[in-house]
């Protein structure tokens, strides 16, 4: 059961001192144009870009209503594009809100530049401008590790490069992939992202496949809302090819792709399996009890039922309160306030696990 | 309660390895004869109540790693239901799957001469 209703009380966990209040763990820095990432290049690449006009790959498949799908005040006004200024984004996300830490995820689509070689390129140019333009900026700042999914070697190796620079707490994919990530070709990925102790996220976005298995909808709203028809095809196929099994340390957080769906999956995949089980004899244990011992999710885009108290029936469905972070999704137009985004009904112990508790020990965060 | 002994038939009745159902002592059994050896089984899936007499005895694909050949085996070993395909180890009734949770009733069987006998209570 959930713990729903105790007074806010100071958590301890982990011997880390009660400094940490609020994490985000999601939130979007771009590179205003591939001129911030030319310095990241090698000659051969910067001649390529040059010669071809080659810009920054987009996650983004839709228009979407809000230019840059960015909030309309988070347009920074030295001209750059929302998420690309790490000093107004301190000012307006993490000042304004008092966060303590916040978990940068950078939609440069890697994976989907099918010239192999310069996907290469362009995941370790990426990952150097997070480290020089932001890391280096504000200690409450986290990277993530963009990898080029095309090439697992290739990724798996960059993981490695930057595991010794702690200040990158994940490896980042993005949900909808050509196959599922499961699969064994890539597994690579996740062998180093558990050699090195880091989790891997699966963000909302990507491309390559109609978006949902029944082809192309029309809007954007379909895009948005059915993005969890991705989030649980991986989550299925990560627990299903026995990725777990293999890698006992592995884990995974669920980024913008919401947590409602997830008791209908496990009783689902929970009741296949049961009839199905001689096609993964891998599996020793239930699939829902890979998925809580292995998975997390963040909460924006937060999911918001009429009666607030159905999603504390949703959260006892999942069992645990160690599953949820929060993230805000800053500068995007469906970012979630720290403030007023969790209903009132989810407080004490439970409020601050999801705020805080539960990401500083996913992703290794202490006092700062 | 003392167990009763039920005469269920002659051993040449029973097919190896194809279950029969057995009306014995107001309940139905599956029974089935592996060689020499029979099993006597509820004849109730715990699920949705198939009647198990329906599926098969044969083998089950063998625990291993990720990555690495599925084998078959136990062969004889495992009852399948008709129905959702749950698996029962003949030995214990144990589903394969959660086995302290689901479980069929088992009777123990014996031959006397060439008769076959179930006790029930």
């Amino acid at each position: 059961m959930v713990e729903a209703t105790a007074e806010f009380e100071t958590l301890t966990t982990n011997g880390r001192k009660p400094g940490v209040t609020l994490i985000d763990a999601d939130v979007h820095n771009y590179p205003d144009s591939m001129d911030e990432l030319m310095p990241h290049l090698s000659k051969r690449w910067q001649a390529y870009v040059k010669q071809s006009g080659f810009t920054i790959p987009s996650v983004s498949i839709y228009p979407k209503l809000y230019a840059q799908a960015a909030r309309r005040d988070a347009w920074p006004p030295n001209g750059k594009r929302p998420g690309a200024d790490a000093e107004f984004s301190r000012e307006q996300l993490l000042d304004t809100w008092g966060i303590d830490y916040a978990v940068l995820n950078p939609l440069v689509a890697v994976s989907t530049v099918r010239n192999i070689d310069l996907a290469n390129a362009l995941q370790r140019a990426v990952n150097e401008w997070t480290r020089e333009a932001w890391l280096d900026a504000d200690r409450r700042w986290r990277g993530s590790i963009v990898v080029n999914i095309q090439d697992a070697d290739a990724a798996a190796a960059e993981i490695e490069r930057l595991a010794t620079d702690r200040r990158f707490v994940q490896v980042l994919l993005l949900v909808r992939s050509y196959a599922p990530y499961g699969r064994r070709e890539f597994r690579p990925i996740f062998r180093a992202a558990a050699a090195a102790d880091l989790p891997v996220g699966i963000h909302f976005g990507g491309g390559g496949n109609p978006i949902t298995a029944s082809g192309w909808p029309s809007y954007y709203i379909e895009d948005h809302t059915g993005m969890s028809q991705a989030f649980e095809a991986q989550v299925i196929s990560l627990v299903c090819e026995g990725v777990f099994e293999e890698l006992p340390s592995a884990r995974v957080a669920l980024i913008e792709g919401g947590f409602a769906w997830l008791p209908a999956l496990m009783w689902r995949l929970d009741k296949n399996y049961r009839g199905l089980h001689a096609e993964v004899p891998w599996l020793r244990r239930l699939p829902s009890e890979y998925i809580l011992d292995h998975f997390r999710a963040t909460t924006q885009p937060m999911e918001e039922p009429a009666d607030a108290r159905h999603l504390l029936a949703i959260l006892d469905m999942i069992g645990r309160d160690n599953f949820l972070m929060f993230a805000t999704d800053y500068p995007h137009w469906d970012f979630d306030a720290p403030d007023r985004a969790l209903p009132r009904v989810i407080k004490g112990a439970l409020r601050q696990r999801i705020l805080a508790a539960n990401a500083a020990d996913f992703y290794g965060l202490e006092d700062n | 309660m003392a167990l009763k002994t039920i005469d269920i038939g002659s051993v040449d009745d029973f097919e190896a390895g194809r279950p029969r159902r057995i009306e014995a002592g107001g309940r139905a059994l599956m029974v089935v004869r592996r060689d020499r050896r029979f099993f006597a089984l509820r004849d109730i899936c715990p699920h949705q109540g198939a009647p198990l007499s329906a599926g098969r005895v044969d083998g089950a694909a063998l625990p291993c790693r990720p990555g690495e050949e599925i084998s078959y085996g136990r062969l004889g070993e495992i009852l399948t239901c008709p129905w959702h395909g749950w698996q029962f180890d003949l030995e214990t009734g144990r589903a394969l799957v959660e086995p302290d949770r689901f479980r069929v009733r088992v009777y123990p069987v014996s031959v006397a001469g060439r008769r076959v006998v179930v006790k029930m209570d």
